[in-house]
């Protein structure tokens, strides 16, 4: 199994901004980066060196921050881009779904 | 599980919709007798409950407010008193639960409600969603009205009421019935009367039948009929190959951290790659999930995954690019990259 693409990544974060319903635009940098342009501020976003635990490096206002998975990344892009963010936790039932 | 569990189930629909005069008709059927009723009203005065002939023992009515926003803890606290007021033999007995919202109500805040008290967990089981339409007024008020549009989608039955229209008028509120919520099966009411069996058996579990119908439940194959610019959207995320447990995990996590209120339901039946032959069911609402049940079986040669997402301006795009993105970078990290 190869690592995420990142064109799914560069996809993965366009259809974010249109869940979200923030404004923005995601483009692929000619390093090869990808690179959010926010209403807010720009972000850029690099794979983290090989010999990392990170996979992920993002830039928000020039202050690098490591990121280890794109949930992660998502995390990071929606806190900056989406000032009334506020992430729900998940619940689990007390009910059981099924009998067994 | 306890032996005396039983279903709890949701009447709902727009004010207007004929959800009283369903149940009304129910209430006289044999095999609907055995039931206890919680009618919520929106108002100073109730009405409704006159409307409902029933035993008086086996019925409740809550009217200080909306069930969906105001009085979530009356709810728990009724149901509780009724099961305790059973087994004390202080009423009738009963085998099923109704609650009948009020017309303006939100049905995903009460589906939490009885998926997350401690109280009503020991006892009961969901028993589905039914959500009436006015034919004569429906179309337009899904138009104007996104509660009127979250009880349709969120809905495993829908009941048409009040079937005065035909022909062209009729076709056009179908059509956007399928395109809010084309899993549920349409059944017709004529003047109120319908069977009990096939509104109140839309649980993925029936105590009463004891038994599991998963594909009935899904009802995947019927839902690709969503309006692309359409506010709720409903699809159907498929994948041929098992899933990674902690793929699922971090998938709803992220589903639920992100989505909120906008992921109005979830269903699925997912081929867990650590146990191939007991598929799991998934069911979610907003950000409440139930724990993954285990059927015994697989219920059909399809060992697919399919997972069925009611959605509020969700992409469809946005969850399976999510779904595969963490679906790589946990198989990355299984392998000791």
């Amino acid at each position: 199994m190869s690592e995420v693409s990142l064109d799914l990544a560069c996809e993965l974060l366009m259809q974010s901004l249109a869940a979200w319903r923030v404004a923005g635009a995601v483009e692929r940098s000619r390093d090869g980066a990808i690179v959010i342009r926010g209403a807010l501020k720009d972000i850029r976003i690099d794979r983290a060196p090989s010999d990392l635990i990170f996979r992920w490096v993002v830039t928000i206002g020039g202050r690098k921050r490591w990121a280890i998975s794109l949930v992660a990344v998502l995390r990071q892009v929606r806190e900056a881009l989406d000032p009334g963010y506020a992430p729900n936790r998940v619940r689990v039932a007390l009910t059981p779904l099924v009998p067994y | 599980m306890r032996a005396d569990v039983i279903p709890i189930s949701i009447l709902t629909g727009f004010l207007g919709s004929g959800k009283t005069t369903i149940l009304g008709h129910l209430l006289r059927q044999p095999g609907f007798a055995r039931t206890a009723v919680i009618i919520n009203e929106f108002g100073e005065v109730g009405l409704d409950h006159e409307l409902v002939e029933t035993s008086e023992d086996s019925f409740i009515e809550l009217k200080t407010g909306c069930l969906c926003c105001k009085i979530r803890t009356d709810l728990t606290q009724t149901i509780q008193d009724m099961f305790q007021r059973r087994d004390a033999g202080n009423c009738s007995p009963f085998d099923r639960i109704v609650i009948e919202t009020s017309g303006l109500a939100d049905p995903a805040p009460i589906l939490q409600t009885l998926m997350t008290d401690t109280g009503i967990a020991e006892r009961a089981v969901l028993g589905g969603v039914v959500t009436t339409v006015d034919t004569l007024t429906g179309a337009a008020t899904l138009e104007r009205e996104d509660i009127s549009q979250k009880q349709v989608a969120v809905a495993d039955r829908i009941v048409l009421t009040k079937l005065d229209l035909n022909g062209a008028a009729l076709s056009v509120l179908l059509h956007r019935l399928t395109e809010l919520n084309a899993g549920a099966p349409v059944h017709r009411a004529d003047r109120g009367k319908i069977d009990s069996q096939c509104l109140f058996g839309a649980g993925l579990h029936d105590p009463h039948v004891r038994s599991l119908d998963v594909n009935s439940w899904l009802a995947e194959d019927r839902r690709s009929h969503a309006r692309h610019d359409a506010d709720i959207q409903t699809y159907t995320v498929v994948r041929s190959e098992p899933i990674a447990a902690i793929t699922l995990t971090l998938f709803l996590e992220t589903l639920a951290e992100h989505c909120g209120t906008d992921l109005l339901r979830l269903k699925g039946i997912v081929n867990i790659a650590e146990s191939p032959d007991r598929p799991a069911v998934i069911h979610g609402v907003q950000h409440v999930f139930h724990a993954p049940g285990w059927l015994k079986r697989w219920p059909s040669d399809d060992r697919s995954s399919r997972i069925v997402f009611i959605t509020r301006r969700v992409p469809q795009r946005w969850v399976e690019a999510l779904f595969e993105a963490i679906g790589i970078e946990v198989a990355d990290v299984s392998v000791g990259r």
